[in-house]
């Protein structure tokens, strides 16, 4: 140990400490300054502990305290407050560049050193700075602009009251900041690892290494004798179901008898301290006997091949899905093309690890004790209902934190059925803070998918007939599964009006990771299949894809695949829209092809389905006191903007100022039963709830006079009202054709990338990417650009570099994580079609933005250098092989 | 997010029923598809169906305080909350109606089920 006097945020401290604790443990661990978070394992790689010492932004995860002797140290923490904050702090709110939070601190203190330094950075200077600070959200954009916003600040060029929008704007759409954007900046939005609990015990848990095994025998007596270990956890010590069912009862919050991918959870140590608990699990015996391992859907389905589950067959799901005559109409077609399409297995890459607390609080009227976890949920009630039956503990209240981004990671419980368990198994407070690692081991991932495809067009190049049969590979759990397959089917004619449609969705078990919502969850997938063959056909047919694309889009009164009938569509407007930039791009692209770097043009589409057949949403409202409204609504917000839209709804239809609404959304004590922030349906469905609610509140408002929740209450009324949004189609698939319900509306995109590739190491860059989105009118359009940036940035990673490998992807460097180096210019174009049923006519746009990419970013390859990458991602290593084998 | 699939894999979805003349949907687990679906006649009709013998003043207690809680919070209560809320132990709640709290009152008040994802 060593005895350290360092200066931090102004005040000496003195410390003892181990030789190996870095500082980010010690602000965080010991000061209580948890604005730094971790993220990479204290490897360096994401910048998220970013603080500035002695002048300079320093990675906290890597500076041992012992080296620190007499430094000078300024975290997120001593640069402001919410109620005073530092001009850097509001140029990040005022810029839209905070969405989940996590890497705002660091990002923030990095800005800080560079502005201290250079007053008036060049774009370069500011890539170079921050080349190691890492964000999932937003595609760095709006982080690049939130530094020069800064630098203006700061030089006395503009003040924040000139950039933040005045009462006089409105409300509906104006970037009002966040609600929540201001604690994010300052470093006190409490993230779940931030929470600290004196006397609380630490998990680790042991997994397995290989993908199919029997567990034999379990020997923890010699764990159970280490230092500070209060007691081991198995399946056996649950007193519920032990299973943690979202479709399909059939995965464990730990294993019993078999592990069936690399990650499946064996059981828990659980110690004073995390070091302890992981000490502890290294004297843990486990013996697994080995099973054949289905490594493919293909494989899976074999006659011998052995069944993952006693309950459910491998080929768990199987929907088809036949839109008048697909043979006839190949017949007839002019020009056919056919090919395989493959995507990858991915990680949704929330920047925040996984993590649960789990306490107790008493019940003064003599119950069983309440159990209250703290997680990064994005449906409490379902989820809190999930554990309630695995666990078999009734009185139980789950509240969601701040959440690092998820990406549809947490449509699942993963952390909290163990953290729940132990602290019912121990009746102690518990906190489960894995390593990113583990976190990568033990979620979900994105389904791959493995589609042959036949799409055909007549002489004039309308489109006849689509074919697609696709195999998904679920993993080895359910999950959500056989909804991303649906959701496929129930999107797969994309933009376009195809009269006659033959596919065949299959869900198969193998002893992969196993997959679930991921950033459009399905669409995305299957959309790359239809949108490369697009091109394919097009280029047959010697029509430009551009005009292709115009002269198929469906229109009113046609069918999308599921045989139903739209009455809006306004895709051809955003075509048309997008025409002078592709012209624009097709001649510049033209123009630099003679060298090893060939440029080239692609465009994808996509229509994304809001309001899913069937859901329902609820949402309470009450009037104040003070004519102000509370909102109580479990509408989860992991970073896009669910507090915004909210507030703005609900300020704009009362007519209130924005500062009159009050949130109440993270905790199941308080909150109606929304519903999941996930399918793109909190603005549809929770909005619309709460447009429900308000017209009753304000109906009885005026029909009374009341102006305050005691002048309403005294005119008879009640002060509270629930809304409820059902949507009118329901039901599910036809079993046999795949016709039937359909989502209540699209939001519309189109994409255009332009990129160059170098011939020679086949490494592409990405130049520029131009969308065209309707989702209806803007509410908030920093929020509304700042999901589309962050989806451009994010489904070029899945096109090009991302993809997760079992036991091999375990960090950001091994994952590819897209840095600020990656980053390419950026255009948006904004329609605004009126959507009749949606909440003040507007839809959502969340997932939108990923579902063209891969096919445009495809496109564009092809366009450059006339070679098909069908298989995703397209790595320098494919696309070098594929221009060989075109030689 | 739709029903589970069964065997090989369908969605069997919700099916529609006349209950005391009038269109009831209920999802796989027999829960109101919706909440305004519910009524007394509904609820009488279901109880005789699913085998109890009376309806009691305590049974109708609990519907309502159910259905209210529901339509206050948006949400099912915990049964500490019905506890406190009725004055009726948790033991006698359990056994007032077959299937116990969560498959029983709550599914006969027509409140959402508990395994639905929204």
């Amino acid at each position: 140990m060593k005895k350290i006097r360092l200066c931090v945020n102004g005040t000496w401290r003195e410390v003892i400490i181990d030789t190996d604790t870095v500082l980010l443990d010690l602000l965080r661990e010991d000061l209580g300054l948890t604005g730094a978070k971790q993220s990479c394992d204290r490897k360096g790689q994401c910048g998220a502990c970013t603080v500035m010492m002695n002048r300079k932004a320093v990675r906290s995860c890597l500076a041992r305290v012992a080296d620190l002797e007499g430094a000078d140290i300024i975290t997120v923490e001593g640069l402001g407050t919410p109620d005073n904050p530092h001009l850097i702090q509001e140029a990040f709110v005022l810029a839209g560049a905070i969405q989940c939070g996590f890497c705002t601190p660091g990002m923030i203190m990095a800005a800080k050193t560079l502005l201290d330094a250079s007053p008036d950075p060049t774009l370069e200077e500011i890539k170079h700075a921050f080349r190691k600070n890492l964000c999932r959200c937003t595609g760095y954009k709006k982080i690049i602009e939130a530094v020069q916003l800064a630098g203006r600040f700061l030089r006395g060029e503009i003040t924040p009251e000139a950039v933040r929008p005045g009462p006089d704007q409105g409300i509906m759409g104006t970037s009002h900041p966040r609600p929540s954007a201001m604690a994010k900046a300052c470093g006190t939005a409490y993230f779940t690892a931030d929470y600290r609990i004196r006397g609380a015990l630490e998990l680790a848990v042991l997994r397995s290494k290989i993908p199919h095994a029997r567990i034999v025998s379990i020997d923890v007596s010699q764990a159970e004798k280490m230092p500070g270990v209060a007691g081991v956890l198995t399946a056996a010590d649950i007193k519920g179901t032990n299973i943690l069912k979202v479709q399909v009862a059939d995965r464990p919050v730990l294993c019993k008898d078999k592990v069936r991918y690399i990650g499946d959870p064996i059981l828990a140590v659980a110690a004073d301290t995390r070091e302890n608990a992981e000490a502890a699990l290294g004297k843990v015996r486990v013996q697994l006997e080995p099973l054949p391992t289905l490594g493919d859907p293909e494989g899976a389905m074999a006659a011998t091949a052995v069944q993952l589950h006693a309950e459910f067959p491998n080929l768990c799901f199987e929907q088809p899905q036949i839109k008048g005559d697909v043979q006839a109409a190949l017949k007839q077609s002019s020009a056919v093309v056919e090919a395989r399409f493959k995507t990858q297995i991915n990680h949704q890459a929330p920047l925040e690890p996984e993590a649960t607390i789990a306490y107790w609080e008493k019940d003064d009227a003599g119950g069983d004790d309440q159990l209250v976890i703290i997680g990064r949920s994005i449906n409490i009630h379902f989820h809190l209902g999930m554990l309630q039956a695995a666990l078999g503990w009734e009185n139980m209240r789950y509240i969601e934190a701040f959440s690092g981004g998820q990406f549809g990671i947490k449509i699942d419980v993963i952390s909290e059925g163990i953290a729940g368990a132990a602290a019912i198994h121990f009746k102690r407070p518990v906190r489960y803070i894995p390593s990113l690692a583990e976190s990568m081991l033990m979620t979900s991932k994105r389904h791959a998918f493995d589609m042959r495809v036949k799409l055909a067009a007549d002489h004039q190049g309308n489109l006849t007939a689509y074919c697609n049969d696709f195999l998904v590979d679920n993993g080895a759990y359910h999950s959500i599964g056989h909804v991303v397959a649906n959701r496929a089917l129930l999107m797969l004619s994309g933009s376009y009006h195809i009269p006659n449609v033959q596919a065949r969705g299959r869900q198969v078990y193998t002893n992969n990771p196993w997959g679930s919502a991921a950033r459009g969850a399905g669409p995305p997938q299957a959309n790359f299949a239809l949108d490369c063959a697009m091109d394919m056909l097009a280029d047959k047919l010697g029509i430009d894809p551009f005009e292709f694309r115009l002269r198929n889009s469906l229109k009113p009164g046609q069918s999308k695949s599921t045989g139903r009938v739209v009455k809006e569509w306004p895709f051809p407007d955003l075509m048309e829209a997008m025409r002078s930039h592709y012209q624009r791009a097709v001649n510049e692209a033209a123009a630099n092809r003679s060298g090893k770097l060939k440029r080239g043009v692609g465009l994808g589409t996509g229509a994304f389905g809001i309001g899913m057949p069937g859901d329902t949403s609820v949402a309470a409202v009450e009037l104040d006191p003070d004519g102000g409204i509370s909102v109580y609504a479990a509408a989860a917000d992991p970073g896009e903007g669910n507090d915004s839209m909210l507030t703005q709804l609900t300020a704009q239809f009362m007519g209130i100022p924005l500062d009159r609404v009050r949130l109440h959304t993270r905790d199941t004590g308080n909150t109606a039963a929304s519903g999941p922030a996930a399918g793109s349906r909190v603005t549809y469905m929770i909005g619309n709830a709460l447009i429900n609610a308000l017209e009753q509140l304000k109906a009885a408002m005026q029909e009374t006079g009341a102006k305050t929740s005691e002048a309403l209450e005294a005119a008879g009324r009640p002060k509270r009202y629930l809304g409820r949004k059902k949507n009118e189609d329901a039901g599910p698939l036809d079993p046999k054709t795949g016709q039937g319900p359909s989502f209540e509306s699209q939001v519309h995109g189109v994409q255009m990338v332009e990129l160059e590739v170098d011939t020679e190491s086949g490494k592409v860059k990405v130049l520029k990417m131009t969308t065209a989105v309707d989702a209806g009118p803007v509410i908030n359009p920093q929020n509304l650009t700042g999901q589309l940036e962050g989806g451009m940035d994010m489904g070029v990673g899945f096109a090009l570099r991302e993809e997760y490998v079992a036991g091999k992807t375990k960090d950001w460097k091994t994952f590819k994580f897209p840095s600020i180096r990656d980053t390419f210019e950026m255009e948006i174009i904004i329609k605004e079609t009126l959507r009749p049923k949606g909440p003040l006519g507007a839809t959502g746009v969340g997932e939108m933005c990923m579902v063209p990419t891969a096919p445009a970013v495809i496109n564009a390859i092809k366009n450059a250098t006339g070679v098909w990458i069908c298989d995703l991602p397209a790595t320098p290593e494919k696309i070098k092989a594929a221009l060989a084998a075109a030689r | 997010m739709g029903a589970p699939p069964s065997g090989k894999g369908k969605d069997s979805g919700r099916s529609v029923r006349v209950i005391a003349g009038r269109e009831v949907a209920f999802d796989d687990d027999g829960f109101f598809d919706d909440f305004e679906d519910w009524s007394e006649e509904v609820f009488e009709a279901l109880v005789h169906a699913s085998g109890m013998a009376l309806i009691t003043d305590r049974h109708r207690q609990v519907v309502r305080f159910l259905r209210d809680f529901y339509a206050y919070n948006g949400r099912a209560p915990l049964n500490n909350e019905l506890r406190k809320g009725t004055g009726i132990s948790l033991l006698e709640l359990d056994r007032l109606f077959p299937g116990g709290l969560k498959n029983g009152a709550r599914r006969l008040s027509g409140l959402p089920n508990p395994k639905t994802c929204s």
